[in-house]
């Protein structure tokens, strides 16, 4: 692909975390995937953590354990955090991608609107349950 | 089966897993919340209860079915991450090949050990 030229605009890795001058969903999308990395590596360890229940009660509560120090207990809720924000929000680009709350198609009359704009209301909509969801769910890890 | 159509499972999965998931959250982590709804269990994670539900034969289809999807949408989603490189053609056959053997290899394991934990 590169056949030894420098490709005019490419960003590589870079490209994974620069949002430049776009809006907010940019970043939105930026930490969609942050959160969706972090699961799936999360999910690997978690596959060979819990497989420790085949050597008995003792090597289980031994390993469960480990996981009482309070750094666990904020480890934990960052994967839940996680789970929230990359369910709900995912949630809203399913909705979106399949052509829903997109709003009806209208002339372009000055002063223009944007889709982009248009579909604000859903997303802040999704922002405010991704903070309700988060809230509930640290008060049941801290009490 | 086509790009697209991969990406549509993309997204049936990820739909199925926010109910999958959110279950698996509620049942290990929320007690609080579950013993307001009077479902207060407690303790998910001690031997006893987690030997009962491996034991459990609903719980055990579950664990299976919830890996399988999660690992799909997981890989699939790290491939296009790492796919959104532009790679060469020969680096993205290698990337889709490595992450099909490590999601084969998660998921025998994972399927092993729901086994072992059911039957033995």
């Amino acid at each position: 692909m590169a056949e030894g030229r420098k490709r005019e605009n490419y960003l590589g890795i870079k490209g994974w975390v620069r949002a430049g001058r776009y809006g907010l969903e940019r970043y939105l999308y930026f930490l969609q995937r942050l959160t969706g990395f972090g699961l799936i590596i999360y999910l690997l360890i978690h596959l060979y953590e819990t497989s420790f229940r085949l050597r008995g009660e003792v090597t289980w509560e031994g390993v469960m354990g480990l996981f009482d120090q309070p750094v666990f207990a904020v480890l934990e809720y960052v994967v839940m955090a996680a789970f929230i924000f990359h369910a709900l929000n995912g949630l809203r680009l399913v909705i979106e991608e399949l052509g829903f709350a997109l709003g009806k198609p209208r002339r372009p009359v000055y002063p223009y609107e944007t889709s982009l704009q248009r579909q604000r209301p859903f997303m802040w909509a999704i922002g405010v349950l991704i903070i309700v969801f988060l809230v509930v769910s640290l008060y049941d890890f801290l009490v | 089966m086509r790009e697209a159509h991969f990406w549509l499972l993309q997204l049936v999965t990820g739909l199925v897993l926010i109910v999958l998931l959110g279950l698996h959250m509620i049942v290990i982590h929320l007690e609080t919340i579950l013993g307001f709804l009077g479902l207060g269990a407690g303790g998910a994670v001690a031997y006893a209860s987690v030997m009962e539900r491996a034991a459990s034969s609903p719980w055990t289809w579950f664990y299976i079915i919830f890996l399988a999807l999660a690992l799909y949408h997981g890989l699939y989603g790290l491939r296009t991450i790492i796919l959104e490189l532009t790679l060469s053609r020969t680096a993205s056959t290698v990337v889709t090949v490595l992450l099909v053997i490590v999601g084969i290899a998660a998921f025998s394991f994972g399927t092993y050990v729901t086994w072992q934990a059911y039957a033995g």
